[in-house]
């Protein structure tokens, strides 16, 4: 349990970084500068919510497979391995993020950050100092969200990185083969493991979610 | 760092374009020094004005100069960002960073100077507010975040302070008290200050002069008094709220109002029905023994008193003519006190000739 337990670890820490940088930008992005056709762009964004792992798992095989632009134009080999496994976490975690963080972003009052500007500051400045830390509790949700999808995620993972022991066998896989070879007790330890991540992921968010018990 | 005792600029001047979909902003004004009041109704164009001069809101033309530092002029392609403009905004709803300390906000603008906090400190206690350094925004009471406020946007030294409706949510003795703060620290600080109001009161207790806007432009500017005791037009008597606003016909010399007629200063330019109005205290209650003077014999009439209410400067009597109009007359506590100002009572009020104002009409077209 521990190989599992561990990579599961290493790969859901970098997703969560990967989940954070990239979900604030998108967010922000959608928020400051409304680009045209932003429903179709926020769809596409939310969609691997919807989708069945399988189907995430077929478009990462075909952006990251022999054909696709990562190999033809980067040539950068990441099929059955450790990083082909983040890149899935990244993927179905990262809508989680997107849409708590536009919500939260959204909602900091615009005339604050005016108020920044007329106090001398940029725009890096206005963000860093006023937007960023009043959007924080919203971030920090989807955050939490996000990682704790990307730490939960299977069916993408098995397709691109797959159940390789040691190398790709993350915690969800590890808990598949068990049932599959009748490891119950090893079974029962790895769920009541995740279930508790999970519970106290969920327990987190409430607490921070914006609208609750907010000092006003 | 001793802020207070520096000398900063004091020529502001607006020209502003900017058009959008529902609202065409055009705005024309000047101001050397002190106090001027961006007076209008809710959606006259207030705070628009004050965001185009803090670089807030995109123009389409214009030029804006405070001493000789262009922060935008169109023909010349500048447009200086609103970072730096060097002004003092206080924002409708203050706008303090509700993540930071009333000392945090105060040293916001201040860069990371390694004394910024100390300036901050001696902002504090010129606002009387030193113990509350480490308190939130939302600790605080209207005025205190008010004073806040201002203390933040004077902090960075700014030529020029915008302050929109700054003390509209406030009780009378604290706008009272801040008003006279705010009048002190443009004199000694020589600010440039645009204060935006719709309230009379605010207009007269900090202004040096106004400027009336409606749907976007400057129907009238100048000194405060000379605005209020001329106003150009019907529009900017409206606005301006004044009382005793009535249409009369020019009848030769004379005015015919419904039927009264008033002698005026009738000049051989104004001719037909015109808006003319008297300021309430202006109207005189005149004693029925004693000998009326000389120049209140010409617009003597009857009136009968229909309310009579306190107010803290002193009353105010409403009474009804015999054309069936009403005439709103101010007086202070102590005056008339041997009258019988009861409701019902018929009284006899003198509209002297001079006091009488005729007004330009009002052009609706523009």
């Amino acid at each position: 349990m521990i190989d599992p337990l561990w990579l599961s670890l290493k790969v859901t820490a970098v997703a969560a970084i990967l989940i954070f940088t990239i979900g604030t930008a998108l967010a922000l992005w959608l928020v400051r500068h409304q680009p045209r056709g932003r429903t179709v762009i926020e769809t596409l964004i939310m969609l691997p919510l919807v989708l069945p792992p399988s189907v995430v798992g077929y478009y990462l095989l075909i952006v990251l497979g022999q054909q696709g632009p990562i190999v033809g134009w980067l040539g950068i080999q990441t099929l059955f391995s450790p990083a082909a496994a983040i890149i899935a976490a990244t993927v179905v975690g990262l809508p989680l993020m997107v849409q708590a963080a536009r919500a939260a972003l959204a909602s900091v009052d615009p005339a604050l950050e005016q108020a920044a500007r007329t106090l001398g500051c940029n725009e890096a400045m206005v963000l860093w100092r006023v937007s960023l830390p009043l959007a924080r509790r919203g971030l920090l949700a989807g955050l939490v969200l996000g990682t704790t999808r990307a730490l939960g995620e299977f069916g993408a993972t098995l397709m691109v990185a797959g159940n390789i022991p040691g190398q790709t066998q993350t915690l969800p896989l590890a808990i598949y083969d068990a049932v599959q070879t009748n490891q119950h007790d090893l079974t029962t330890q790895m769920v009541l493991l995740m279930t508790g991540l999970g519970f106290v992921s969920l327990w987190a968010v409430r607490r921070w979610e914006p609208s609750v018990g907010r000092a006003k | 760092m001793d802020a207070p005792s520096e000398q900063f600029m004091s020529r502001l001047q607006v020209h502003a374009h900017r058009r959008s979909a529902d609202f065409e902003l055009d705005v024309d004004f000047d101001i050397d020094g002190g106090i001027l009041v961006l007076f209008g109704p809710s959606g006259a164009g207030k705070t628009s004005t004050l965001n185009a001069i803090a670089g807030l809101h995109p123009l389409d033309d214009g030029r804006i100069v405070a001493d000789g530092t262009v922060y935008y002029d169109r023909a010349q392609g500048i447009n200086l960002p609103a970072r730096q403009r060097r002004l003092g905004y206080v924002f409708q709803n203050y706008a303090l960073f509700p993540h930071l300390t009333v000392l945090q906000n105060i040293a916001f603008g201040l860069g990371r100077h390694r004394d910024r906090f100390e300036h901050a400190r001696q902002w504090l206690s010129q606002m009387h507010m030193k113990e509350f350094a480490d308190r939130y925004p939302h600790e605080l009471s209207g005025g205190q975040q008010q004073r806040v406020a201002l203390a933040r946007a004077l902090a960075h030294r700014p030529r020029v302070l915008l302050l929109d409706e700054p003390f509209a949510a406030l009780d009378r003795v604290l706008r009272e008290r801040l008003q006279a703060e705010l009048r002190q620290l443009q004199k000694d600080l020589s600010l440039v200050v645009v204060y935006v109001t719709h309230s009379l009161d605010d207009a007269f207790a900090v202004g040096d002069r106004i400027a009336v806007l409606q749907e976007g432009r400057v129907l009238q500017q100048g000194p405060l008094d000379d605005v209020f005791q001329r106003p150009q037009s019907e529009q900017v008597a409206e606005i301006l709220g004044i009382r005793n606003l009535f249409r009369a016909d020019i009848v030769g010399t004379n005015l015919d109002w419904l039927g009264l007629t008033l002698q005026a200063e009738v000049t051989e330019r104004t001719s037909g029905n015109v808006a003319v109005y008297i300021q309430p205290s202006e109207v005189k209650i005149i004693y029925p023994e004693a000998p009326v003077a000389e120049g209140l014999l010409g617009n003597l009439f009857d009136a009968e008193i229909i309310t009579r209410q306190r107010h803290a400067a002193g009353w105010s009597v409403r009474v009804r003519l015999s054309n069936e109009q009403m005439i709103e007359i101010h007086h202070a506590t102590t005056a008339y006190s041997k009258l019988d100002l009861s409701t019902g009572t018929t009284i006899r009020v003198a509209l002297r000739r001079e006091a009488l104002q005729i007004l330009r009409r009002g052009d609706p077209a523009s």
